[in-house]
């Protein structure tokens, strides 16, 4: 098996200005944050970013200017309201959005898994988010029974980042027996190109091996896996850590104004060389441990 | 008379639009009034229901197929989804996706920022679509529950901003523009089957499929609805108070369901 652990810089460096990135995680749980602060520390922009139901992770590289598009279901900050910086990026041009319902994001990344060109659905008829988007929703009719169905196009981003609980130095991620599911990062990883992913902690591959069923990304998809200890802070981890409120209150704070989220991100991104330094700036591990939870594992 | 608050009012409504052996989804995000319409209030109908006229109808709640609801968790934080027991727990979320599309839900509980004349509704940008006057959150599931639910129940208060003539965006489209246009743009059956409000409910004509006044609640006049309103939806020449909660579902609610006024707080 080849050896695929490396640092954060080095897994995200062939991420360039103008690339397409698929984040993954849902709502306050697993997003790559610890990823996403490096790739703002490199400065990339005009990135086409696909997510599911994203938060802070596609929040935070709208607050850096660094996103041209993004495709997805959602993007808010769950129980904090809508995201300030993204709102305000679209609300002013510089994100073009092009929005899907959950059938047709699932559409996308299961027709990228089986390498086909689009699945179809049934459900937008009607809908403004078919007619806004004739390049990547089409009607068609179906070859068997001539009923109108609307094709997906498959969702091919060059990179896919996803968080995840922990995995071994061949990149085989696991996940624990009692987890939120609410999400779409397996068939996310079934379906990339390049895939990049985190994990809270790298544990031995005999760990992994006793219990493989519940290898979730195989070391076999995997470019890159990077330890990042609370690398979805300010987010949750489920099983692990919850949602960090005292800092999602002076997140959404400092993001009333443009000035105010650049001098956060100076703070907590651009001023920091990387993920260790991020976690001492947060109080260090002790500090962050009180966030910790039981799980059920 | 029972006294009774707006919340118990409408819990107690909503649950007895649920019939046994419904599957009904209730979403999972927000805080605030947001958070008792879109979660506090469906839980609690779900729950009275089960106790008393549907204890076969089920939830799914995030992805939590059947999660137990004689124990909802008092504190809604990751961790306390993470604990919450259930009958199943779907690998991904594609799962529930795929119970929508094969029609497997009865009821939803839906809310949004803009509700037309025909019950489209928007959850994805106030304005203009490419350089909206507020962007939203975009379209979670929505669009599939008007598609495919077969009777999805809007949970809102009545609001002129919300309830519009038309809506900016068609994030959920429910009777589209009225009478046959639904199904002549390629839905089936279901749409929205119910509004309830906190001054009133609606359900919608049978042939026009416009919003049609069903139902005062106790106390509230017809002016002040429509004042509440930026159009003049149907209404019939006598309508009803809406049907207060027994004696019975108060005290299910008050010492079963939500002794500590968590979801039906605000």
């Amino acid at each position: 098996m080849k050896e695929k652990l490396t640092t954060l810089e080095k897994a995200l460096s062939p991420i360039v200005s103008g690339s397409t990135v698929m984040i993954g995680g849902s709502l306050l749980r697993r997003q790559p944050n610890a990823a996403v602060r490096q790739l703002i520390r490199n400065k990339v922009r005009d990135l086409t970013v696909l997510s599911w139901a994203g938060t802070t992770a596609i929040d935070l590289l709208a607050a850096a200017d660094a996103i041209r598009r993004w495709e997805g279901i959602y993007v808010g900050l769950f129980n904090y309201g809508l995201a300030p910086n993204f709102r305000r990026a679209v609300e002013s041009g510089r994100i073009e959005v092009r929005d899907f319902s959950e059938t047709a994001m699932v559409a996308r990344l299961r027709a990228a898994a089986q390498g086909m060109p689009f699945l179809p659905i049934r459900t937008l008829f009607g809908s403004d988010l078919a007619q806004v988007n004739p390049e990547q929703i089409r009607t068609f009719d179906c070859p068997f029974t001539g009923e109108k169905l609307q094709a997906i196009a498959a969702a091919e981003p060059e990179f896919t980042i996803i968080h995840g609980y922990a995995g071994d130095k061949y990149g085989n991620v696991q996940w624990p027996v009692v987890r939120d599911t609410d999400d779409m990062d397996q068939p996310m990883a079934a379906g990339a190109k390049r895939l990049i992913v985190t994990v809270e902690k790298i544990v031995s591959h005999d760990e992994i091996k006793k219990q493989p069923s519940l290898t979730y990304i195989p070391g076999n998809w995997v470019e890159a896996i990077v330890e990042v200890p609370y690398g979805a802070h300010p987010a949750a981890c489920d099983t692990m850590y919850d949602e960090d409120d005292a800092h999602m209150r002076d997140y959404l704070a400092r993001s009333k104004t443009a000035d105010g989220v650049k001098a956060y991100l100076g703070e907590f991104a651009n001023a920091l060389p990387d993920h260790a330094a991020y976690l001492e700036k947060c109080g260090g591990l002790a500090a962050l441990s009180a966030l910790d939870v039981k799980g059920r594992a | 008379m029972a006294t009774y608050t707006n919340n118990e009012l409408i819990t107690a409504y909503v649950s007895r639009q649920i019939r046994d052996d419904d599957l009904c989804f209730v979403g999972v995000g927000t805080n605030g009034r947001a958070f008792t319409l879109a979660v506090g209030i469906p839980l609690a109908a779900a729950r009275l229901a089960q106790m008393g006229h549907a204890p076969g109808a089920a939830v799914y709640w995030g992805n939590l197929l059947e999660p137990d609801l004689s124990v909802i968790p008092e504190h809604f934080t990751q961790d306390a989804f993470t604990q919450w027991q259930a009958a199943a727990c779907p690998p991904d979320t594609g799962v529930k996706c795929d119970m929508l599309a094969r029609r497997k839900f009865d009821v939803s509980f839906n809310s949004a920022a803009q509700l037309d004349r025909y019950g489209n509704m928007n959850i994805t940008a106030i304005g203009d679509y490419r350089k909206p006057k507020v962007r939203l959150v975009g379209s979670l599931a929505q669009p599939e529950h008007f598609a495919f639910v077969r009777r999805p129940i809007l949970l809102m208060d009545l609001d002129a901003r919300s309830f519009v003539e038309k809506v900016d965006f068609i994030t959920s489209a429910g009777h589209l523009s009225g009478g046959n246009s639904r199904r002549e743009a390629g839905l089936g059956e279901g749409g929205p089957s119910l509004v309830v409000t906190d001054k009133a409910i609606f359900d919608f004509a049978e042939d026009t499929r416009e919003m049609r006044l069903k139902s005062l609640h106790r106390g509230v006049t017809k002016d002040e609805v429509l004042a509440a309103m930026s159009f003049v939806p149907l209404i019939p020449e006598t309508i009803p108070e809406t049907e207060p909660p027994t004696t019975e579902e108060l005290a299910f609610i008050r010492n079963d369901i939500d002794p500590h006024r968590i979801l039906l707080k605000v």
